[in-house]
């Protein structure tokens, strides 16, 4: 058996054909149309959907007890961060800077709101490693790229017990803004 | 001609003079058709959608899936069930791949009873059959990717009998395994095949299978009356293609809508999980019905064999040119014979399954057990540690018999648990000293409750401890960081003695072989709960009802001799933490 040329002569040529195939095109076109469209549709809502949704807002972490927040000197402690992240939530490891003059206490986040590394505790105040980025003791720009004072995080306190929300800010800008 | 239209035709024009579109889409769509369109084609169409379907259902599955024993079963819950479109996509992949083992065998029938292998076809013929062993590869890979019951059973046997195979069996089955067990390798590897390696293999044999079934030509009619009639695929045989192609993802679309993939319990290696194999690897879980012991080999080597064997000689043994299946007897019988064979024995698996209560009793409440999990909401799984670092360390985890232990079981256990998990009333106590950073000092004060409003919690106020007492206790809560029955049960290891004959025989059955719990609560440490000292265990013994026990703790144990009960309880005593 041979394959068959171009050349051998075809059937459905003749013009009295040409409508019934323009009308199959029109429906293998519609068929193609909405099997493409439900497919995008779903594809759409699937892999772009869950990137739109919350992360979760933290919920309050526990710092430690009030008591043990020396008075004048910084502390940096690990609060436990959970976040839902599709199939999982996630306890990971933040760092805060807890300051207390008298009864005032003051939480701050450990990452320096220029590129995210972590502020290190300096004579009086706050330094970045990164880009030297500077602080005084109330978190107060000094100097260095950092375009604001470092981000102050909610706290309470419940019984004896120090607690923080944490929460991410957008880098870079000039006033503090929360993120997710 | 709008300037819309004339501006289109100039893209593809200038698209043409460099790519030659033009002349592809022709080629593609003015394939010859010896004696007319027929739905008797759509089969191979349908085969290139659905592998379409699958790569890129698969592709989507794979932006939240892990390959990880440990995350794959929360993965796919997750686009099972949290995903917005996740069960339709899954669905289709889940579907889709059943309908690709039917369409393929409908496939390889119609080329069978059209003789259409024959006429220096033998390559295409030879290819495809290769495409057939490689879809049934993706199904057997695939399976196990859910982690769940089914996925991990239905697998274990699968490699088992591959392992059974002589002389290459066990090396086979280890370098599937990835080791001697099926873990956290095995799914990594069924991963790593069923994503690239059989995609790609698939992929290139079926560009090739179609490169050398347009070279060979449309076989046409098996009969040669009208052979000299000749149509284009477009329109006729691409409307015939797509009407059915349509039809297919249709179903699939509803199958996934009404009956939502199947997704069970996440896998457990210490369940008595029925394991049955998917429906198209039933014939031969069948056949290993009739074939015990060394015989087993028939249904497992000697008969896929025998079968791929024939399928890839037959068209260099069927030298004939004969097409009409009914002028071919001996090939057609073959083909019936195998499809009701295989038919046959998937009914008769069924049925069996069906006829046995306890197995149909089995099947039935793991089947509702796995709808009763999709039907459950979806829970994140939770990842990392809950303590922070700079919380206070501590060098050893709770030692077993301790006297804090004592002091635990005497004043905590009623609310806290046994285990100190936490109960009715009582919070977990694992970690909770660390994860909230509690001190020493703290503990003890939080213990005699010093500085806590009575009204504050439902917590007692245990000032009847002396100050060493709680000291210990709060030592003790500081460094537990793991459930009191395990430290237990370690201490267990060390020296109890054997359980007596009378424990093994009449309570080992619902308390576990050495009383650590089982359908019953474990019994280690029980002789330091309230209602539950030595002698009113023995007392217990003679009636558990007046105990407030109820069913399926027996009303009372004639069979056991006082001596025996003594036996029991003074066992069960030594298990007490000490």
């Amino acid at each position: 058996m041979q394959p068959i040329s171009n050349s051998t002569e075809v059937s459905g040529e003749a013009p009295a054909s040409a409508k019934r195939r323009s009308f199959l095109g029109v429906v293998i076109g519609l068929i193609w149309s909405a099997v493409t469209a439900t497919l995008g549709v779903t594809i759409g809502r699937y892999s772009i959907a869950p990137a739109l949704s919350s992360t979760g807002t933290s919920e309050w972490a526990d710092v430690g007890l009030l008591d043990e927040i020396p008075e004048g000197k910084p502390v940096k402690r690990s609060v436990v961060v959970s976040q839902n992240a599709g199939w999982g939530r996630f306890n990971s490891q933040r760092l805060v800077w807890v300051t207390r003059k008298g009864e005032q206490i003051t939480v701050f986040s450990a990452a320096c709101p220029h590129l995210g590394c972590t502020i290190n505790e300096a004579a009086n105040g706050f330094i970045c490693p990164c880009h030297g980025s500077a602080w005084n003791a109330d978190g107060e720009k000094l100097g260095g790229p950092t375009p604001r004072g470092m981000d102050v995080l909610e706290h309470r306190v419940e019984g004896d017990m120090l607690k923080v929300k944490y929460q991410y800010f957008k880098q870079g800008a000039a006033q503090k803004e929360q993120v997710g | 001609m709008s300037a819309f239209a004339s501006r289109l035709a100039k893209v593809a024009d200038w698209l043409d003079e460099r790519a030659g579109i033009k002349r592809l889409t022709r080629s593609a769509l003015d394939e010859p058709i010896r004696g007319g369109a027929r739905w008797a084609y759509v089969f191979g169409s349908t085969l290139v959608f659905l592998f379409a379907i699958q790569a890129v259902t698969g592709m989507l599955l794979a932006i939240y899936y892990v390959p990880s024993a440990d995350h794959a079963h929360a993965s796919v819950a997750y686009i099972q069930k949290a995903v917005p479109g996740g069960a339709l996509l899954r669905g289709l992949h889940y579907y889709g791949a059943s309908a690709m083992v039917i369409i393929v065998v409908a496939h390889i029938t119609q080329t069978f009873l059209y003789g259409a292998y024959k006429g220096k076809r033998e390559l295409l013929w030879v290819v495809g059959g290769v495409l057939f062993i490689l879809v049934l590869g993706f199904a057997f890979t695939g399976y196990l990717l859910p982690w769940d019951q089914e996925a991990y059973f239905g697998t274990k046997v699968g490699t088992s009998i591959a392992g059974e195979v002589p002389l290459v069996g066990p090396l086979s089955q280890r370098i599937m395994l990835g080791g001697t067990e099926l873990t956290t390798l095995t799914l990594s590897r069924f991963f790593t095949a069923h994503v690239f390696l059989l995609p790609l293999a698939l992929g290139l044999l079926l560009v090739l299978h179609i490169y050398l079934f347009r070279r060979a030509g449309a076989a046409g009619p098996f009969h040669n009356k009208d052979d000299q009639r000749v149509e284009r695929f477009y329109p006729k045989q691409l409307f015939k293609d797509s009407i059915f192609i349509f039809i297919i993802f249709l179903s699939l679309l509803l199958l996934a809508e009404i009956m939502p993939a199947e997704l069970g319990p996440q896998a457990d290696p210490t369940s008595d999980f029925l394991a049955r194999p998917a429906w198209y690897f039933l014939p031969l879980f069948q056949l290993l019905k009739y074939f015990p012991g060394k015989l087993s080999l028939i249904p497992t080597v000697v008969l896929p064999a025998v079968l791929f064997g024939l399928i890839f000689l037959l068209p260099f043994l069927d030298r004939r040119a004969e097409r009409n299946p009914v002028r071919r007897p001996v090939a057609t019988a073959i083909l019936i014979f195998s499809l009701t064979g295989a038919v046959g024995l998937i009914v008769l698996s069924k049925y069996e399954d069906r006829a046995n209560p306890e197995f149909s009793a089995k099947l039935k409440q793991q089947d509702e057990e796995a709808k009763a999990f999709l039907k459950t909401a979806f829970q994140p799984q939770e990842i990392g540690r809950s303590v922070p670092i700079t919380a206070p360390q501590v060098a050893n985890p709770a030692e077993a018999g301790s006297t804090p232990l004592k002091i635990f079981f005497a004043n905590c256990a009623n609310c806290h648990g046994a285990d100190a998990t936490g109960g009715p009333i009582g919070p977990s106590l694992i970690n909770l000293a660390r994860a909230r950073n509690l001190t020493f000092d703290y503990l003890t004060r939080w213990i005699a409750g010093h500085g806590r409003e009575p009204s504050a919690d439902s917590m007692p106020r245990y000032k009847q401890l002396t100050e060493e007492e709680r000291g210990e206790l709060a030592d003790w809560l500081l460094k537990l960081d793991k459930p009191v029955e395990q430290a237990a049960s370690e201490s267990q290891t060390s020296g109890d003695g054997e359980p007596p004959a009378a424990f093994s025989a009449n309570c080992a059955l619902c308390h576990g072989d050495r009383a650590e719990g089982n359908i019953g609560p474990s019994l280690i440490g029980v002789t330091s709960k309230p209602n539950r000292t030595e002698e009113d265990l023995l007392k217990l013994l003679n009636n558990p009802r007046a105990f407030g026990l109820k069913d399926p703790m027996p009303a009372s144990f004639p069979a056991l001799t006082e001596d025996d009960k003594r036996a029991i309880v003074e066992w069960l005593d030594r298990l007490k933490p000490k």
